[in-house]
Protein backbone atom coordinates (compact mmCIF):
# COMPACT_ATOMS: atom_id res chain seq x y z
CA UNK A 1 0.00 0.00 0.00
CA UNK A 2 1.36 3.38 -1.04
CA UNK A 3 0.32 6.37 1.09
CA UNK A 4 1.08 9.91 -0.09
CA UNK A 5 0.48 13.08 1.91
CA UNK A 6 0.69 16.64 0.61
CA UNK A 7 0.21 19.56 2.99
CA UNK A 8 -0.21 23.01 1.42
CA UNK A 9 -0.71 26.61 2.58
CA UNK A 10 -0.20 27.62 6.18
CA UNK A 11 1.17 30.95 7.42
CA UNK A 12 4.50 30.16 5.75
CA UNK A 13 2.92 28.96 2.51
CA UNK A 14 5.49 26.17 2.36
CA UNK A 15 4.37 22.87 0.90
CA UNK A 16 5.36 19.54 2.44
CA UNK A 17 5.14 16.15 0.80
CA UNK A 18 5.96 12.65 2.01
CA UNK A 19 5.00 9.12 1.08
CA UNK A 20 5.34 5.68 2.54
CA UNK A 21 5.15 2.16 1.14
CA UNK A 22 3.75 -0.28 3.67
CA UNK A 23 4.93 -3.37 1.79
CA UNK A 24 7.29 -5.46 3.90
CA UNK A 25 6.82 -3.30 7.00
CA UNK A 26 6.18 -5.17 10.24
CA UNK A 27 3.41 -2.67 11.08
CA UNK A 28 1.78 -2.85 7.61
CA UNK A 29 -1.58 -4.02 9.02
CA UNK A 30 -1.73 -1.07 11.38
CA UNK A 31 -0.90 1.38 8.56
CA UNK A 32 -3.52 -0.21 6.33
CA UNK A 33 -6.24 0.07 8.95
CA UNK A 34 -5.37 3.70 9.66
CA UNK A 35 -5.29 4.52 5.94
CA UNK A 36 -8.75 2.97 5.43
CA UNK A 37 -10.21 5.01 8.28
CA UNK A 38 -8.55 8.16 6.95
CA UNK A 39 -9.96 7.61 3.46
CA UNK A 40 -13.43 7.24 4.93
CA UNK A 41 -13.04 10.48 6.92
CA UNK A 42 -11.80 12.64 4.02
CA UNK A 43 -13.77 14.46 1.34
CA UNK A 44 -13.73 14.04 -2.43
CA UNK A 45 -13.08 17.73 -3.06
CA UNK A 46 -11.17 20.28 -1.02
CA UNK A 47 -13.39 21.60 1.77
CA UNK A 48 -13.41 25.32 2.65
CA UNK A 49 -10.45 26.28 4.78
CA UNK A 50 -9.55 29.35 6.80
CA UNK A 51 -6.87 32.00 6.13
CA UNK A 52 -3.44 30.45 6.78
CA UNK A 53 -4.97 27.06 7.58
CA UNK A 54 -3.25 23.99 6.13
CA UNK A 55 -4.89 22.07 3.28
CA UNK A 56 -4.29 18.30 3.09
CA UNK A 57 -4.34 15.89 0.16
CA UNK A 58 -4.05 12.20 1.05
CA UNK A 59 -3.67 9.54 -1.64
CA UNK A 60 -3.84 5.82 -0.84
CA UNK A 61 -3.10 3.53 -3.79
CA UNK A 62 -4.35 6.16 -6.22
CA UNK A 63 -7.47 7.15 -4.26
CA UNK A 64 -7.36 10.78 -3.09
CA UNK A 65 -9.25 12.56 -0.33
CA UNK A 66 -8.99 16.14 0.96
CA UNK A 67 -9.28 17.96 4.27
CA UNK A 68 -8.61 21.45 5.66
CA UNK A 69 -7.70 22.90 9.03
CA UNK A 70 -9.21 23.46 11.52
CA UNK A 71 -11.64 20.65 10.67
CA UNK A 72 -9.19 17.81 10.24
CA UNK A 73 -10.76 14.49 11.34
CA UNK A 74 -8.71 12.63 13.99
CA UNK A 75 -7.88 9.64 11.78
CA UNK A 76 -6.65 11.93 9.03
CA UNK A 77 -4.59 13.92 11.51
CA UNK A 78 -3.01 10.72 12.83
CA UNK A 79 -2.16 9.51 9.31
CA UNK A 80 -0.84 12.90 8.12
CA UNK A 81 1.35 13.27 11.22
CA UNK A 82 2.82 9.76 10.84
CA UNK A 83 3.51 9.98 7.12
CA UNK A 84 5.11 13.43 7.35
CA UNK A 85 7.24 12.18 10.24
CA UNK A 86 8.20 8.69 9.06
CA UNK A 87 7.82 8.97 5.28
CA UNK A 88 10.28 10.25 2.74
CA UNK B 1 -10.66 18.93 -24.32
CA UNK B 2 -11.89 22.08 -22.67
CA UNK B 3 -15.08 21.76 -20.63
CA UNK B 4 -18.10 23.88 -21.54
CA UNK B 5 -17.94 27.49 -20.57
CA UNK B 6 -20.93 29.42 -19.46
CA UNK B 7 -21.69 33.10 -19.09
CA UNK B 8 -23.53 34.44 -16.07
CA UNK B 9 -25.60 37.52 -16.85
CA UNK B 10 -22.99 39.41 -18.84
CA UNK B 11 -20.08 38.61 -16.51
CA UNK B 12 -16.86 37.15 -17.77
CA UNK B 13 -17.12 33.44 -18.59
CA UNK B 14 -16.50 30.91 -15.83
CA UNK B 15 -16.50 27.10 -15.90
CA UNK B 16 -19.53 25.26 -14.59
CA UNK B 17 -19.08 24.00 -11.06
CA UNK B 18 -19.23 20.41 -12.32
CA UNK B 19 -15.61 20.76 -13.39
CA UNK B 20 -13.66 19.14 -10.53
CA UNK B 21 -11.30 21.46 -8.61
CA UNK B 22 -8.15 19.53 -9.49
CA UNK B 23 -8.94 19.94 -13.18
CA UNK B 24 -9.70 23.64 -12.63
CA UNK B 25 -6.33 23.97 -10.92
CA UNK B 26 -4.69 22.43 -13.97
CA UNK B 27 -6.67 24.60 -16.39
CA UNK B 28 -5.88 27.68 -14.33
CA UNK B 29 -2.20 27.00 -14.97
CA UNK B 30 -2.69 26.70 -18.73
CA UNK B 31 -0.56 28.86 -21.00
CA UNK B 32 -3.66 29.67 -23.05
CA UNK B 33 -5.43 32.66 -21.44
CA UNK B 34 -8.72 31.58 -23.03
CA UNK B 35 -8.51 28.44 -20.87
CA UNK B 36 -6.74 29.76 -17.79
CA UNK B 37 -8.85 32.93 -17.45
CA UNK B 38 -12.26 31.28 -17.03
CA UNK B 39 -10.76 28.55 -14.84
CA UNK B 40 -9.22 31.11 -12.51
CA UNK B 41 -12.41 33.11 -12.31
CA UNK B 42 -14.31 29.94 -11.48
CA UNK B 43 -11.90 29.11 -8.68
CA UNK B 44 -12.22 32.63 -7.32
CA UNK B 45 -16.00 32.52 -7.53
CA UNK B 46 -16.23 29.09 -5.91
CA UNK B 47 -13.96 30.06 -3.06
CA UNK B 48 -16.03 33.20 -2.64
CA UNK B 49 -19.19 31.12 -2.34
CA UNK B 50 -17.49 28.85 0.14
CA UNK B 51 -16.31 31.89 2.05
CA UNK B 52 -19.81 33.27 2.21
CA UNK B 53 -21.21 29.99 3.49
CA UNK B 54 -18.43 29.90 6.00
CA UNK B 55 -19.21 33.37 7.26
CA UNK B 56 -22.96 32.96 7.39
CA UNK B 57 -23.42 29.44 8.65
CA UNK B 58 -20.35 27.61 9.82
CA UNK B 59 -18.84 30.28 11.98
CA UNK B 60 -22.09 32.05 12.86
CA UNK B 61 -20.67 35.54 12.53
CA UNK B 62 -24.17 36.87 12.07
CA UNK B 63 -24.83 36.20 15.75
CA UNK B 64 -22.78 38.99 17.26
CA UNK B 65 -21.44 38.29 20.74
CA UNK B 66 -23.36 39.97 23.51
CA UNK B 67 -20.20 41.05 25.31
CA UNK B 68 -18.44 44.10 23.91
CA UNK B 69 -15.14 45.75 24.77
CA UNK B 70 -15.29 49.28 26.18
CA UNK B 71 -14.56 52.02 23.65
CA UNK B 72 -10.85 52.49 24.29
CA UNK B 73 -9.62 49.19 25.71
CA UNK B 74 -9.41 45.64 24.37
CA UNK B 75 -11.28 42.69 25.87
CA UNK B 76 -8.79 39.85 25.63
CA UNK B 77 -9.08 36.19 26.58
CA UNK B 78 -6.29 33.67 26.13
CA UNK B 79 -7.03 29.95 26.08
CA UNK B 80 -4.69 26.96 26.29
CA UNK B 81 -5.45 23.99 24.01
CA UNK B 82 -3.02 21.81 26.01
CA UNK B 83 -1.52 20.49 22.74
CA UNK B 84 -4.89 19.15 21.68
CA UNK B 85 -7.11 20.50 18.90
CA UNK B 86 -10.39 21.35 20.60
CA UNK B 87 -11.15 25.07 20.45
CA UNK B 88 -11.06 27.30 22.32
CA UNK B 89 -9.51 25.19 25.14
CA UNK B 90 -9.11 26.18 28.80
CA UNK B 91 -9.22 29.87 29.72
CA UNK B 92 -5.87 30.87 31.20
CA UNK B 93 -5.84 34.69 31.16
CA UNK B 94 -8.61 37.25 30.97
CA UNK B 95 -8.53 41.02 30.44
CA UNK B 96 -6.71 42.80 33.26
CA UNK B 97 -5.33 39.58 34.80
CA UNK B 98 -1.71 39.66 35.93
CA UNK B 99 0.87 37.93 33.69
CA UNK B 100 1.29 34.25 34.48
CA UNK B 101 4.26 31.91 34.21
CA UNK B 102 3.60 30.84 30.62
CA UNK B 103 5.53 33.19 28.31
CA UNK B 104 3.48 32.06 25.31
CA UNK B 105 0.26 33.16 27.01
CA UNK B 106 1.81 36.50 27.98
CA UNK B 107 3.10 37.13 24.46
CA UNK B 108 -0.28 36.36 22.92
CA UNK B 109 -1.98 38.71 25.41
CA UNK B 110 0.51 41.51 24.69
CA UNK B 111 0.30 40.96 20.92
CA UNK B 112 -3.49 41.25 20.94
CA UNK B 113 -3.08 44.47 22.91
CA UNK B 114 -0.52 45.87 20.46
CA UNK B 115 -2.80 45.10 17.52
CA UNK B 116 -5.82 46.69 19.22
CA UNK B 117 -3.67 49.74 20.02
CA UNK B 118 -2.47 50.37 16.45
CA UNK B 119 -5.94 50.09 14.91
CA UNK B 120 -7.43 52.36 17.60
CA UNK B 121 -4.72 55.01 17.88
CA UNK B 122 -3.74 55.24 14.22
CA UNK B 123 -7.10 54.68 12.51
CA UNK B 124 -9.76 55.11 15.21
CA UNK B 125 -10.93 51.51 14.73
CA UNK B 126 -12.48 49.88 17.78
CA UNK B 127 -11.24 46.28 17.63
CA UNK B 128 -11.38 43.87 14.68
CA UNK B 129 -14.96 44.54 13.68
CA UNK B 130 -14.84 48.26 14.52
CA UNK B 131 -17.42 47.62 17.23
CA UNK B 132 -15.49 46.32 20.23
CA UNK B 133 -15.30 42.63 19.31
CA UNK B 134 -13.69 40.64 22.15
CA UNK B 135 -10.29 39.27 21.13
CA UNK B 136 -9.82 35.56 21.75
CA UNK B 137 -6.70 33.51 21.12
CA UNK B 138 -5.78 29.88 21.73
CA UNK B 139 -2.15 28.92 22.28
CA UNK B 140 -0.43 25.48 22.43
CA UNK B 141 -2.69 24.17 19.66
CA UNK B 142 -1.95 20.57 18.64
CA UNK B 143 1.50 18.96 19.01
CA UNK B 144 4.53 20.42 17.24
CA UNK B 145 2.10 22.47 15.16
CA UNK B 146 4.10 24.79 12.90
CA UNK B 147 1.37 27.23 12.05
CA UNK B 148 -1.04 29.95 13.16
CA UNK B 149 -4.42 30.85 11.69
CA UNK B 150 -7.56 32.94 12.08
CA UNK B 151 -10.61 30.64 12.09
CA UNK B 152 -13.21 33.32 11.44
CA UNK B 153 -13.75 33.95 15.15
CA UNK B 154 -10.44 33.75 16.96
CA UNK B 155 -6.69 33.29 16.58
CA UNK B 156 -4.95 29.94 16.94
CA UNK B 157 -1.21 29.52 17.58
CA UNK B 158 0.95 26.40 17.44
CA UNK B 159 4.19 25.81 19.34
CA UNK B 160 6.18 24.95 16.21
CA UNK B 161 8.16 21.74 15.81
CA UNK B 162 11.35 23.24 17.26
CA UNK B 163 13.31 22.04 14.24
CA UNK B 164 12.05 24.41 11.57
CA UNK B 165 9.64 26.70 13.39
CA UNK B 166 9.62 27.99 16.95
CA UNK B 167 6.55 29.24 18.88
CA UNK B 168 4.24 31.25 16.58
CA UNK B 169 3.56 33.84 19.29
CA UNK B 170 7.21 34.97 19.20
CA UNK B 171 6.96 37.61 16.42
CA UNK B 172 4.37 40.30 17.18
CA UNK B 173 3.86 40.79 13.43
CA UNK B 174 2.57 37.19 13.20
CA UNK B 175 -0.04 37.97 15.86
CA UNK B 176 -0.93 41.19 14.03
CA UNK B 177 -1.08 39.30 10.73
CA UNK B 178 -3.68 36.85 12.05
CA UNK B 179 -5.85 39.55 13.61
CA UNK B 180 -5.74 41.58 10.40
CA UNK B 181 -7.33 38.58 8.63
CA UNK B 182 -10.22 39.31 10.98
CA UNK B 183 -10.27 43.00 10.02
CA UNK B 184 -10.29 42.05 6.31
CA UNK B 185 -13.10 39.56 6.91
CA UNK B 186 -15.24 42.30 8.48
CA UNK B 187 -14.42 44.88 5.78
CA UNK B 188 -13.40 44.14 2.16
CA UNK B 189 -13.68 40.36 2.73
CA UNK B 190 -11.19 39.65 -0.06
CA UNK B 191 -11.69 36.19 -1.55
CA UNK B 192 -8.92 33.87 -0.37
CA UNK B 193 -7.78 32.74 -3.81
CA UNK B 194 -5.56 34.10 -6.57
CA UNK B 195 -4.98 37.87 -6.69
CA UNK B 196 -7.71 38.87 -4.21
CA UNK B 197 -6.27 36.17 -1.92
CA UNK B 198 -2.75 37.57 -2.32
CA UNK B 199 -4.15 41.04 -1.49
CA UNK B 200 -5.80 39.52 1.60
CA UNK B 201 -2.42 38.06 2.61
CA UNK B 202 -0.65 41.33 1.85
CA UNK B 203 -3.07 43.31 4.06
CA UNK B 204 -2.15 40.99 6.93
CA UNK B 205 1.58 41.40 6.27
CA UNK B 206 1.30 45.19 5.90
CA UNK B 207 -0.61 45.77 9.14
CA UNK B 208 1.30 42.97 10.91
CA UNK B 209 4.53 44.81 10.11
CA UNK B 210 3.01 48.18 11.06
CA UNK B 211 1.99 46.76 14.46
CA UNK B 212 5.61 45.78 15.05
CA UNK B 213 6.86 49.19 13.88
CA UNK B 214 4.31 51.01 16.04
CA UNK B 215 5.26 48.91 19.08
CA UNK B 216 8.96 49.67 18.56
CA UNK B 217 8.38 53.30 17.56
CA UNK B 218 10.29 52.80 14.32
CA UNK B 219 10.33 54.93 11.19
CA UNK B 220 10.06 53.36 7.72
CA UNK B 221 13.83 53.49 7.30
CA UNK B 222 14.47 51.93 10.72
CA UNK B 223 12.07 49.00 10.26
CA UNK B 224 13.27 45.57 9.11
CA UNK B 225 10.13 44.98 6.97
CA UNK B 226 10.37 41.25 7.77
CA UNK B 227 7.44 38.95 8.50
CA UNK B 228 8.17 36.24 11.03
CA UNK B 229 11.63 37.35 12.17
CA UNK B 230 12.57 35.16 15.15
CA UNK B 231 10.25 32.33 14.10
CA UNK B 232 12.81 30.14 12.33
CA UNK B 233 14.64 27.64 14.51
CA UNK B 234 18.41 27.95 14.96
CA UNK B 235 20.04 26.04 12.13
CA UNK B 236 17.54 27.14 9.50
CA UNK B 237 19.23 29.35 6.89
CA UNK B 238 17.04 32.42 6.80
CA UNK B 239 16.05 35.59 8.65
CA UNK B 240 12.25 35.35 8.44
CA UNK B 241 9.42 33.96 6.28
CA UNK B 242 8.90 36.99 4.05
CA UNK B 243 10.62 40.27 3.32
CA UNK B 244 8.59 43.25 2.16
CA UNK B 245 11.78 45.15 1.43
CA UNK B 246 13.32 42.41 -0.69
CA UNK B 247 10.74 39.70 -1.50
CA UNK B 248 12.36 36.35 -2.31
CA UNK B 249 15.32 36.80 0.06
CA UNK B 250 13.90 35.82 3.48
CA UNK B 251 15.26 32.26 3.50
CA UNK B 252 17.19 29.76 1.39
CA UNK B 253 17.41 26.48 3.25
CA UNK B 254 17.96 22.74 2.64
CA UNK B 255 14.67 21.81 4.30
CA UNK B 256 12.52 24.87 3.62
CA UNK B 257 13.71 25.54 0.11
CA UNK B 258 14.03 29.11 -1.15
CA UNK B 259 11.68 32.03 -0.47
CA UNK B 260 9.48 31.97 -3.62
CA UNK B 261 8.11 35.52 -3.41
CA UNK B 262 8.28 37.82 -6.43
CA UNK B 263 8.78 41.58 -5.99
CA UNK B 264 7.28 42.62 -9.33
CA UNK B 265 4.68 41.46 -11.87
CA UNK B 266 7.45 40.27 -14.15
CA UNK B 267 8.00 37.33 -11.78
CA UNK B 268 4.32 36.74 -10.91
CA UNK B 269 3.84 33.03 -10.09
CA UNK B 270 0.90 31.23 -11.70
CA UNK B 271 -0.07 28.23 -9.56
CA UNK B 272 -3.15 26.46 -8.27
CA UNK B 273 -1.41 25.47 -5.05
CA UNK B 274 -1.55 27.50 -1.82
CA UNK B 275 -4.96 28.82 -2.90
CA UNK B 276 -3.46 30.08 -6.12
CA UNK B 277 -0.24 31.30 -4.55
CA UNK B 278 -1.70 33.67 -1.95
CA UNK B 279 1.47 33.53 0.19
CA UNK B 280 3.68 33.87 -2.90
CA UNK B 281 2.31 36.73 -4.99
CA UNK B 282 1.55 38.81 -1.90
CA UNK B 283 5.21 39.81 -2.32
CA UNK B 284 4.17 42.23 -5.08
CA UNK B 285 1.65 44.39 -3.15
CA UNK B 286 3.89 44.01 -0.06
CA UNK B 287 6.79 45.54 -1.95
CA UNK B 288 4.61 48.34 -3.34
CA UNK B 289 3.66 49.27 0.22
CA UNK B 290 7.30 49.23 1.31
CA UNK B 291 8.28 51.47 -1.63
CA UNK B 292 5.50 53.99 -0.95
CA UNK B 293 6.18 54.04 2.80
CA UNK B 294 9.95 54.51 2.49
CA UNK B 295 9.53 57.18 -0.20
CA UNK B 296 7.30 59.12 2.20
CA UNK B 297 9.55 58.49 5.22
CA UNK B 298 8.61 58.91 8.87
CA UNK B 299 6.20 56.50 10.57
CA UNK B 300 4.80 54.17 7.92
CA UNK B 301 1.45 53.77 9.70
CA UNK B 302 0.72 57.49 9.47
CA UNK B 303 0.48 58.08 5.72
CA UNK B 304 1.04 54.90 3.68
CA UNK B 305 -0.79 52.85 6.34
CA UNK B 306 -3.67 55.35 6.40
CA UNK B 307 -4.04 55.16 2.61
CA UNK B 308 -4.06 51.33 2.65
CA UNK B 309 -6.52 51.36 5.56
CA UNK B 310 -8.79 53.83 3.70
CA UNK B 311 -9.02 51.39 0.77
CA UNK B 312 -9.45 48.25 2.90
CA UNK B 313 -12.34 49.78 4.84
CA UNK B 314 -13.71 52.31 2.32
CA UNK B 315 -16.35 50.04 0.78
CA UNK B 316 -15.17 50.41 -2.83
CA UNK B 317 -12.78 47.44 -2.83
CA UNK B 318 -14.49 44.40 -4.37
CA UNK B 319 -14.19 40.94 -2.82
CA UNK B 320 -12.67 39.81 -6.09
CA UNK B 321 -10.33 42.77 -6.56
CA UNK B 322 -7.21 42.26 -8.64
CA UNK B 323 -3.89 43.99 -7.96
CA UNK B 324 -4.67 46.76 -10.47
CA UNK B 325 -8.08 47.43 -8.86
CA UNK B 326 -6.52 47.75 -5.42
CA UNK B 327 -3.61 49.85 -6.75
CA UNK B 328 -5.99 52.23 -8.51
CA UNK B 329 -8.00 52.71 -5.32
CA UNK B 330 -4.87 53.48 -3.28
CA UNK B 331 -3.85 56.17 -5.78
CA UNK B 332 -7.37 57.63 -5.53
CA UNK B 333 -7.33 57.45 -1.73
CA UNK B 334 -3.93 59.19 -1.59
CA UNK B 335 -5.23 61.97 -3.83
CA UNK B 336 -8.46 62.39 -1.88
CA UNK B 337 -6.83 62.44 1.54
CA UNK B 338 -3.61 64.34 0.81
CA UNK B 339 -4.27 66.29 -2.40
CA UNK B 340 -3.81 65.94 -6.16
CA UNK B 341 -0.16 65.82 -7.18
CA UNK B 342 1.00 65.84 -3.57
CA UNK B 343 3.95 63.76 -2.30
CA UNK B 344 1.61 61.00 -1.11
CA UNK B 345 -0.21 60.79 -4.43
CA UNK B 346 3.07 60.64 -6.33
CA UNK B 347 4.73 58.13 -3.97
CA UNK B 348 1.84 55.68 -4.22
CA UNK B 349 1.53 56.02 -8.00
CA UNK B 350 5.25 55.52 -8.43
CA UNK B 351 5.40 52.52 -6.07
CA UNK B 352 2.86 50.56 -8.13
CA UNK B 353 4.70 51.49 -11.32
CA UNK B 354 7.91 50.10 -9.84
CA UNK B 355 6.34 46.71 -9.15
CA UNK B 356 4.74 46.61 -12.59
CA UNK B 357 1.09 47.08 -11.58
CA UNK B 358 -0.73 49.53 -13.81
CA UNK B 359 -3.10 52.01 -12.22
CA UNK B 360 -5.96 53.70 -14.03
ZN1 LIG C 1 -2.29 35.02 6.40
Amino acid sequence: MRIQVRRTGGFAGIERYAEIDTAGRPDADEWQALAERALAAGQATRPAGVPDGFGYEITVDGRTVHASDPRLPDDLRALVTRVLKEGA
Amino acid sequence: MVPDMTTHGGHEPVFCTVVPPHLLDKLARSDDPAVSGPARRTLVRDSELRGRRRVTSEFRLAAAPAVRAPSDRPLRTIYDAGNRTELPGTKVRGEGDEPGRDATVNRAYAGLGATFELFLKAYGRRSIDGDGLPLDATVHYDENYGNAFWNGEQMVFGDGDGEVFLDFTLPVDVIGHELTHGVTQYTANLTYYGQPGALNESMSDVFGSLIKQYTLGQTASEADWLIGAGLLAPGVTGVALRSMKAPGTAYDDDVLGKDPQPATMEDYVRTGRDNGGVHINSGIPNHAFYLAATALGGHAWEKAGQIWYDVLTGGELSERALFRDFATLTVKAARERYGDGGDEHEAVRKAWGQVGVRTR
